[in-house]
């Protein structure tokens, strides 16, 4: 799965990666660019435009930040969907994007104003998304914000008027959801 | 510990898609060296995540792979040598037989120009390769410039510049009189960035974290911790809305829900007003 014809282990792949091996990070970049796009896409949405500049920065710093990547921690897909998501939720925050989506009501403000019904939110149906529309609203809302909009815990519980504790345990439960899903 | 109970706790996904707070990813660390079976759960749910990923696919637009492979390029083949054409020095055949009587010293002044002609192409060839490596240093040196301009600028654009940012001198309390740091407090956006200027080395289990002070609000809100080491950088904290003072406290790594008040090392106040 994932893993191209002449890399027999993700460690082989890795180690070619390591060495700066450019034919290693041109095979990555085929295997992985669409699965780190769709996320990215899902979170940076409405720009393709800039969803495209944070999947070039991604893969920029895929390839400078290799030597980091520590094996036992976890596998390598879920090392760079953590890069993908971090710099995706940068550009969120970042001016440019925010410009960008002007004319748009605040997250902050279509959050507070609807409160817990009908939440509206640029759910596109790909994805990780897709997959949360099978989870109860309550719990795809604080999986949408932590996840797809990067708000602390903390964050999400003032926002929403629900205890932190609260947040957290649904927070959980609605990923073990999700795991059921993805088996 | 219950192990199970543990791997069902959703503590997993939580960490696997980068949700956990940095205690409960340090715990989860350590406890996958001890446990198999939570490294093989972790696993489990990791394959499942990039299977999903992997057929949900969206292709990216064909110009990005080359410009990838362009900027990685530059740094893994920034010094290809380059091929030096030199021309060859020429060697001019002499006709002996014009006149016999100065062939010696035609010889030598061939010679001589041969020698010449090698002295100079060598020269010329040293130079050309100092040349070129100070171009290259140059160019590289520049290149590093403008990118620490850049994110110079835009450091300055978001706290300094910025007219909504709020400037906090914190300053030592009784317990540490020589402890400093400063806080750029964006009240429109709520970026909160800290600049250690002076806090003392902590033992390696001990972090300090910083914390807003909230009117009207039983405890402080946590900002998150930070190390001495981090000193004469710019650190982004959590964001926080309000603030009427901010403290910094110590405890442990990776921090507590509530501060330790006794452990206050800086505080300073911000001119906000319920």
């Amino acid at each position: 799965m994932g893993i191209p014809t002449t890399y027999n282990t993700e460690q082989e792949l890795v180690l070619a990666l390591k060495r700066r091996d450019n034919q290693a990070f041109s095979t990555l970049y085929d295997n992985y660019a669409g699965a780190l796009y769709s996320i990215i896409k899902q979170i940076v949405t409405d720009n393709a435009e800039l969803a495209s500049d944070v999947l070039q920065e991604v893969f920029i710093n895929i390839y400078r930040k290799i030597d980091t990547y520590d094996q036992t921690k976890g596998r390598l897909f879920t090392w760079m969907l953590n890069i993908a998501r971090n710099a995706s939720i940068d550009m969120l925050r970042s001016k440019g994007y925010q410009n960008s989506q002007k004319n748009q009501e605040l997250p902050d403000n279509v959050y507070k104003s609807t409160g817990n019904q009908s939440i509206q939110l640029n759910v596109d149906n790909i994805g990780l998304k897709k997959v949360l529309e099978k989870l109860k609203p309550e719990h795809r809302i604080l999986v949408e914000l932590a996840y797809f909009k990067g708000f602390t815990h903390e964050e999400i519980a003032e926002m929403m008027s629900i205890p932190l504790g609260t947040v957290k345990t649904r927070i959980r439960n609605a990923l073990l959801q999700l795991r059921e899903y993805l088996q | 510990m219950n192990i199970q109970e543990y791997i069902e706790s959703g503590i997993i996904e939580t960490y696997v898609l980068g949700l956990a707070s940095p205690s409960e990813s340090a715990e989860f660390e350590r406890l996958c060296t001890q446990y198999p079976e939570l490294v093989a759960a972790r696993r489990k749910f990791e394959e499942g995540l990039e299977k999903h990923a992997s057929t949900h696919a969206v292709q990216p637009p064909v110009g990005v792979k080359v410009k990838v492979l362009e900027a990685i390029g530059d740094t893994a083949t920034g010094d290809t040598p380059q091929n030096v054409s030199l021309n060859p020095p020429k060697i001019v055949t002499m006709q002996n037989e014009s006149k016999k009587g100065s062939s010696g010293w035609l010889r030598f002044v061939a010679a001589a120009s041969v020698i010449l002609l090698i002295g100079l192409a060598w020269f010329s060839y040293q130079f050309y390769n100092e040349n070129s490596e100070l171009q290259r240093s140059n160019t590289a040196l520049r290149d590093k410039l403008s990118s620490s301009d850049s994110t110079l600028h835009k450091i300055l654009d978001e706290t300094v510049k910025n007219p909504n940012t709020t400037v906090v001198n914190m300053v030592g309390t009784k317990v540490a009189p020589k402890s400093s740091a400063n806080i750029y407090w964006d009240s429109a956006n709520s970026n909160v960035y800290l600049v250690v200027k002076n806090m003392p080395k902590l033992p390696n289990d001990k972090q300090y974290q910083l914390w807003a002070i909230i009117d009207g609000k039983s405890s402080p809100k946590d900002l998150g911790v930070f190390d001495a080491t981090d000193d004469k950088v710019i650190l982004k904290m959590n964001n926080t809305q309000k603030a009427q003072a901010f403290a910094i406290t110590i405890e442990k790594k990776g921090g507590n829900p509530t501060p330790t008040l006794d452990s206050m090392q800086a505080m300073g106040k911000t001119l906000q007003t319920q």
